[in-house]
């Protein structure tokens, strides 16, 4: 049997890091080569991780939750020799998708990955916030920094180590009755089948423990009561203690409480709770922030009268049905919009400040928001106007679902050109909203509903679908915003145009 | 055990009584710890007694001499007189009163005291032999022990300090007539201090160095200031030069040196002062008998809070390994201290300074440049030189310059090498700017007493950014 490592693979396109969502094996569990063995979230999209080996599970190196830099190795296998070691050697490598690469240089990539963000490992915190973190026991390099450049503060510490006890259920701050408290599970009676070895030991609760100061503090630390940590150790006739009898009690200890307290958690509701803001919430916070601050943000707001449109899905839905395809008002849009954009090209752009230039894009990628449990997610349409509607309707329903059964690649998110959210799915008829930068513009649709309309001075109901097309002011001019948006409604009213 | 040895217990054993095991016992029995510090020379151990301490008196009282008589400039005329006899007195006294210093504020806080030396039994006794022979000794059981035997300088064979002529830096910090003629072996930072205070005090100084220039491990426009004043004070350098062997004459000593080529040459010297390092002591202490693991070199593992591969047993100091320096043998004293009082101490300091009290003083912290691009960042330099100090001006010294190098996005300070007057004080803020996480902003928007040295480290970290009033921004 060798011990073969395995290193969180490259999961998608820039991606530095992931969070290790869930183990789906545990050590000891045989797993074969393609079984999944964890679930893995960038900031882009939730990754199942596949096993490279046939073998038994020895170890995880990450907790669920832990942010895990790529490179970095995360479980273990002992595989069995016999059967392919010369296989499995020329296949560990191979994890880096670089044959031949030797350890060392793996090794040196891990430890580039791992600080990609502070070269040198280097946490800039002041001495007082590193020891605060010390004292509650929180790995300061965990800790994400609010000051300049993301320097960490007392506070920040003290935040991180909130978060992580409200989202972990078995802290130590569970509610234990009083009573519980004094006498902490003594190991014997009833509760003897779990306890073998602690059984064996003396009584549980003596008259005096002896300890070295160290243990003693320790035991504070921990809130173990010395007199109940079993032992077998005496010292001049009385029983002796060490710290790692104090650890060892402690972790049972911990263990049981948090299994109890899962059974009867009766606390009550906390005034506040803590979310971690990170994963997709983190990307969305962080590319919202970049988009805003960046790009001077103007809102242009129209209605479509869509009748017409709203008669032809109806005829053709059944035609697409029968092809499989459920044919939605998105597609149209989606060519309606292409259209809208081959007229004004400056609405499917990017600014490069840097060249100091506007990038025009002769091809048409439309992102389309979708609203998962994660948070929001855009998977991209690629080339749209070589598509078909029934092609495009097909190819949107498809990106959605795997958008919300994250199992969308990051690829799949990549490379838009101009984006669409239907905040109208979710009710609503206006909104103003946020280019996904670096693109320029970005259509907002509202619901589709019958509305009162003015026709021929009479007021009648229509359906109609309310448009806010936000643009990015230093590229587009609200002129060509209105002209867009007048060509799209163009469209959308009389959708056999599209045919043209 | 011994016939006639007391056995007496104690919770932390303290062993060597310098900068690292003095604060340690101190903090320990502030911790309410009871502690015994064992040492069989001097409380303050080195520092106080053999280094640091002393050899600052004789510079600083060989610079008052040498700078009155050479005050022309200001208007001052003198010509000082040493009397190497009193300089001596009252150096020894400043000596006498720290070390006495540390010996009651041991007492006060409730350190037991004992000479002897120590020697482990076991991983929880130690043997203490108390004086030379016969003086009996006493077994001390401890649940911690705290090993700060420090350092000793390194002999080089064939001029061991047991011959009369030849000194090691103790011998000469302790010199009562100055030689004529001195030849210090080695240009680190022992040598060049010495060398800088024999040369103010007339001595003619010529140093050989095995390296091809002063002062290693700093960078050259550091160690350029330092050379171009010591050739001043006419001192003589021989570089690529290792001493070989020496020879009594009648009025002293010839010391023959050998080049790379095993070309000879032959140095005439009174005196002969061998700075070629220091080593960690250790054998002394026995170690291996408490299942400490000692590397090759001596020094003893420990990791980042004080502690040996054995549990229960710390090491601190010059005998913990590099850098050799008091002020990192005192921190590593009060984490050691701590963690055994069940404290979450740890050795988590983001750099140590150091300080060379040349003439002039360089003092460095944290990464230079080179180190910074080497650990991955992108560097980020700033740099004020003394001459546009209006302060370094009016003292009459304006050598050197302030460099503080920090990272180039959000600004942090990563380091800062002096070199320049004050140097060894000015490190402090530079030190104190980069445990803090603090930038250059931070540092730029602190307002500095006018008219101060201090206000060269503002300014570098205002050139950083293109920033600096008083100096060109390049």
């Amino acid at each position: 049997m060798t011990v073969k490592e395995f290193k969180l693979p490259d999961v998608g396109e820039g991606v530095a890091e992931g969070e290790l969502v869930s183990w789906q094996v545990s050590p000891g569990d045989t797993v074969s080569e393609g079984d999944i063995v964890a679930e893995v979230e960038t900031d882009k999209a939730l990754v199942e991780v596949p096993s490279r080996y046939d073998g038994t599970v020895q170890e995880l190196f990450a907790e669920e939750g832990e942010m895990v830099p790529v490179g970095d190795v995360i479980i273990s296998f002992d595989v069995d020799d016999g059967v392919e070691s010369g296989d499995a050697e020329a296949e560990a490598p191979d994890t880096e998708g670089e044959p031949g690469e030797s350890t060392d240089e793996a090794k040196t990539d891990t430890e580039e990955a791992a600080t990609a963000e502070t070269p040198d490992g280097r946490v800039f915190a002041p001495p007082s916030a590193r020891k605060l973190a010390r004292e509650l026991g929180v790995e300061i390099t965990d800790v994400e920094g609010s000051g300049p450049g993301g320097r960490i503060s007392e506070e920040d510490v003290r935040s991180y180590h909130e978060a992580a006890e409200t989202h972990d259920e078995t802290a130590d701050e569970t509610p234990v009755t009083p009573g519980e408290e004094e006498a902490p599970t003594p190991p014997s009676g009833a509760g003897a089948s779990e306890t073998v070895s602690a059984s064996d030991s003396p009584e549980a609760m003596r008259e005096t423990t002896l300890a070295t100061p160290a243990t003693r503090a320790l035991a504070k630390e921990l809130g173990v009561d010395l007199d109940a940590v079993p032992t077998e150790k005496t010292r001049d006739g009385e029983a002796y203690v060490e710290k790692e009898d104090v650890r060892a009690f402690a972790e049972r200890e911990e263990e049981e409480a948090g299994t109890e307290a899962g059974e009867s958690a009766t606390a009550e509701p906390a005034r506040e709770e803590t979310v971690p803001y990170r994963g997709v919430r983190r990307t969305i916070g962080e590319q919202m922030a970049t988009s805003k601050y960046t790009a001077p943000h103007v809102s242009h707001h129209d209605t479509a009268e869509i009748d017409e449109l709203v008669e032809t899905r109806e005829e053709l839905k059944q035609t697409a049905e029968e092809k499989g395809v459920r044919l939605t008002y998105m597609a149209f849009v989606l060519k309606a919009v292409v259209a809208g954009l081959k007229e004004y090209p400056i609405l499917n752009s990017e600014l490069d400040e840097e060249e100091g230039v506007i990038r025009l894009k002769n091809y048409y990628n439309i992102g389309i928001a979708v609203a998962t449990d994660a948070g929001l997610m855009v998977p991209v349409v690629k080339n749209v106007d070589e598509k078909g509607l029934l092609e495009i309707a097909d190819e949107v329903q498809e990106l959605a679902t795997k958008a919300r059964e994250r199992t969308i690649s990051p690829q799949e998110m990549q490379g838009g050109t101009f984006s669409i959210t239907n905040f109208g799915a979710f009710g609503g008829e206006y909104a103003t909203p946020i280019i996904n930068y670096p693109e320029t513009a970005i259509l907002g649709l509202g619901a589709i509903e019958q509305r009162p309309v003015v026709e021929d001075g009479e007021v009648v109901a229509a359906h109609t679908l309310p448009l806010s097309l936000a643009i990015d002011h230093r590229v587009i001019d609200g002129a060509e915003a209105a002209k867009f948006t007048n060509t799209v409604k163009e469209y959308l009213a009389e959708p056999t145009k599209l045919l043209l | 055990m011994v016939v006639g040895d007391v056995t007496t217990g104690t919770e932390v054993l303290v062993i060597g009584a310098g900068p690292g095991g003095y604060v340690a016992a101190i903090r320990a029995a502030q911790n309410g710890l009871d502690t015994t510090l064992v040492d069989r020379d001097a409380y303050g151990g080195t520092c106080l007694n053999y280094g640091c301490i002393p050899s600052k008196a004789l510079i600083s009282a060989t610079d008052v001499a040498h700078d009155a008589g050479n005050a022309t400039e200001m208007g001052v005329h003198a010509d000082p007189v040493i009397h190497t006899d009193e300089m001596q007195e009252w150096k020894e006294g400043v000596v006498d009163q720290l070390t006495g210093g540390v010996e009651k504020l041991c007492k006060a806080n409730g350190v037991n005291l004992i000479e002897g030396e120590a020697t482990f039994v076991d991983d929880s006794t130690a043997r203490i032999a108390h004086g030379g022979d016969g003086q009996g000794s006493e077994s001390i059981e401890f649940e911690h022990a705290i090993v700060a035997t420090g350092s000793r300088p390194i002999q080089v064979p064939g001029f061991e300090f047991e011959h009369e002529p030849i000194w090691s830096s103790r011998d000469a910090l302790d010199v009562e007539e100055p030689p004529e003629e001195l030849l210090v072996v080695g240009a680190g930072y022992i040598g060049m201090e010495l060398s800088t205070v024999f040369a103010k005090m007339g001595v003619d100084v010529t140093v050989v160095e095995m390296l091809d220039g002063i002062l290693p491990g700093y960078e050259d426009d550091v160690s350029r200031a330092v050379k171009k004043r010591a050739d001043e004070l006419g001192i003589e350098f021989n570089f690529g030069e290792a001493a070989s062997e020496w020879e009594e004459t009648g009025e002293g000593v010839v010391v023959t040196t050998e080049n790379e080529d095993g070309e000879e040459s032959t140095y005439d010297a009174e005196k002969v002062l061998v700075a070629v390092g220091r080593q960690p002591v250790s054998d002394s202490l026995d170690p291996e008998a408490a299942g400490i693991e000692v590397g090759d070199n001596g020094f003893i593992h420990t990791d980042d809070q004080a502690r040996t591969n054995v549990d229960n047993i710390f090491a601190v100091g010059d005998v913990a390994g590099e850098p050799m320096l008091a002020h990192k043998a005192s921190k590593e004293g009060i984490v050691a201290a701590e963690v055994i009082a069940g404290e979450p101490a740890a050795l988590d300091q983001q750099a140590i300074p150091a300080a060379v009290f040349t003439d002039p003083e360089i003092a460095t912290v944290g990464m230079t440049e080179e180190e910074a691009e080497e650990a991955g960042f992108e560097p980020k330099v700033g740099e004020f030189p003394f001459r546009a100090s209006g302060r370094a001006l009016s003292t009459g010294e304006s050598e050197g310059f302030v460099r503080i190098v920090a990272e180039a996005e959000a600004g942090f300070v990563l380091g800062a090498q002096i070199v320049g007057p004050e140097a060894s004080e000015l490190i402090a803020e530079c030190a104190l700017a980069i445990e803090m996480g603090a930038t250059l902003e931070d540092v730029a928007s602190t307002v500095h007493t006018h008219p101060t040295l201090a206000e060269a480290v503002m300014e570098a970290a205002e050139n950083a950014d293109d920033q600096a009033i008083h100096t060109l921004n390049r």
